[in-house]
């Protein structure tokens, strides 16, 4: 609403925030494109302008495409399985057992601590050294597929979708936990029902019902999937073995702060920023109706 | 029938609790054994608590410096990020007025792309500034990428508050700015919670603007020293401290979630479900 004299009041007061967030946030966004453009060491005063080089250098390379790879990977991999096991915990935390309690009560933790903490943690749990996950398979008979987990580049990948798995899976459950609750009544009273005709009616009913949470669920599969950069900082030393983990993200890293190719580096955040446009996008369309309204 | 689906279904619950707490626990218990049993037992409970692995956590490996980095960090980058979040956050939620649709969409704008894709001129201006390496470059950063979340989620607690309040007060003498500190930011003081607890556990953890931002040991917050610590094997020496450094950075985020528990996932929902 507009109220007498409110001009300079409205100014002051969004000031602060917006000068912050015009400096830090916008302002480098708006550089990237400029950046994108020269190519440039960042310690030299000297940027030469280089055009589209960049770009035309970023699609022969190939290690840049095995990082694209590697990240849509992680992003389809990771979103199912965050989804469908988001869904089954979903329902398991809103029920009053006893173990639905236990797990209400701790599920939500992996997603609190530190993702450095979760590097670790799974780090050791893969490591040969330590490796309880090797020890687990010699305890039950599968001693055979030991492996060094996160040296060797066909599990390597597997080893940091995991561990991203096991930390943004609370996450998932509380999000389709409210998503199920937000349900008319009949719906829920499925439960009531016995085996067959309750997947049936999951099957029918509550699953096209849950669109609008599988659309925020994908779309920050997405975005946050670039978590994963201290997940493969920690785990594989930032993209060993021979590029096998390597990410858009830390391959931005690498060539911006290991071997000091700013602009270079700038070219893979904007096609990196690009990529992710373009799926958020694609899901959006892909979901931009409810699909129960469209049968009724 | 009957008998074996709820067996299935305990078997599951279980599989799912070990595998969640698990983890965590196995750090827990390892961060009191003689850090030489570690390696060589990893499974073995500890015969007796080895507190000591504690004191060598903090001292040697440069942990309790962290620390104190990360506090810092977090908690100063609270006491800007809350009042001036709030402050846009009213006047976008109260106030109508030529580009608001811009500004507010600016804000919004910045939770749909990650951060760290612009660190390259961010990490420019930074130096420009003569900010690198230093904590209050690292708090003016994180307060600007906190802001987004910060005014979305108290515009929903602001919307809430009847408009007639305003009218009221300013009727009673006050003006806009004292209407703001005296009747409407005591209203959405829950608000204030919420973002402060979700936020502050956010900050505690973060890792990739602070890796690039902070480069001298002495400055690391946790999670970089952390990372450090563990990428230059260091605890090849030492296991006990390292496990016992991993509890150091878990415990204070678990501490507060298992107490403000609601809050949390009040706030871990607020974005999603809304939006």
């Amino acid at each position: 609403m507009r109220r007498k004299g409110q001009g300079p009041f409205v100014l002051g007061f969004l000031a602060p925030a917006g000068l912050l967030y015009l400096v830090f946030v916008l302002w480098p966004l708006v550089q990237s494109l400029h950046l994108s453009t020269f190519q440039w060491s960042g310690l030299s005063p000297v940027k030469k302008f280089v055009g589209a080089d960049n770009f035309q250098r970023l699609a022969a390379d190939p290690v840049f495409w095995t990082s694209v790879r590697n990240t849509l990977i992680l992003i389809v991999v990771c979103g199912v399985a965050l989804i469908a096991g988001g869904v089954g915990l979903g329902h398991v935390v809103n029920e009053e057992t006893r173990w639905a309690r236990a797990i209400r009560s701790i599920y939500l933790y992996p997603q609190a601590v530190s993702l450095v903490v979760v590097a670790i943690i799974w780090y050791f749990l893969l490591s040969p050294q330590i490796g309880l996950v090797n020890n687990l398979l010699r305890a039950v008979g599968l001693g055979s597929w030991e492996r060094a987990w996160l040296g060797e580049p066909q599990t390597a990948l597997g080893g940091v979708a995991a561990a991203f798995v096991w930390y943004a899976l609370g996450f998932y459950s509380l999000l389709f936990a409210s998503g199920l609750k937000s349900l008319p009544a009949e719906v829920n009273e499925a439960a009531e029902l016995d085996g067959s005709v309750r997947l049936h009616r999951f099957w029918h009913v509550t699953w096209p019902m849950l669109w609008p949470i599988k659309r925020v669920a994908v779309v920050y599969t997405v975005v946050n999937v670039v978590n994963t950069f201290a997940l493969v900082i920690v785990m594989t030393r930032g993209g060993d073995p021979d590029r096998a983990t390597e990410t858009m993200l830390t391959y931005l890293y690498e060539q911006g702060f290991e071997v000091s190719r700013f602009g270079y580096a700038t070219s893979i955040a904007v096609a990196n920023f690009l990529v992710v446009m373009a799926i958020s996008l694609a899901v959006l369309f892909w979901f931009r109706r409810d699909p129960t309204a469209a049968r009724a | 029938m009957r008998t074996f689906g709820r067996i299935l279904g305990a078997l599951a619950g279980f599989l799912l609790f070990v595998g969640t707490a698990g983890p965590i626990a196995w750090v827990v218990v390892s961060s009191i054994k003689p850090g030489y049993m570690i390696p060589a037992s990893p499974w073995s409970l500890p015969t007796q608590p080895a507190w000591g692995n504690f004191a060598k956590a903090w001292g040697t490996t440069g942990i309790g410096s962290g620390f104190v980095n990360s506090l810092v960090a977090s908690l100063a980058t609270l006491a800007i990020l809350l009042p001036i979040g709030a402050m846009a956050a009213y006047v976008l939620s109260k106030y109508r007025f030529r580009g608001h649709g811009l500004v507010f969409g600016g804000f919004m704008g910045g939770m749909m792309f990650p951060h760290l894709l612009v660190i390259v001129p961010l990490f420019m201006l930074l130096r420009d500034l003569k900010g690198v390496d230093t904590l209050w470059g690292l708090i003016l950063v994180y307060v600007a990428y906190s802001l987004p979340f910060t005014v979305f989620v108290l515009g929903g607690f602001f919307d809430s508050v009847p408009d007639e309040l305003i009218e009221a007060s300013m009727m009673d003498g006050c003006t806009h700015a004292s209407t703001f500190w005296r009747v409407m930011l005591p209203l959405v003081k829950p608000g204030l919670a919420v973002v402060g607890i979700f936020a502050g556990i956010g900050l505690w953890n973060e890792y990739a603007l602070a890796k690039v931002l902070l480069t001298s040991q002495a400055g690391f917050t946790l999670p970089v020293g952390l990372a450090n610590l563990t990428m230059t094997q260091q605890y090849e020496a030492d296991w006990g401290a390292l496990f016992a450094a991993l509890v150091i950075v878990m415990a204070p985020v678990i501490l507060v979630y298992a107490l403000f528990r609601d809050r949390v996932q009040q706030a871990m929902t607020a974005g999603a479900l809304k939006g």
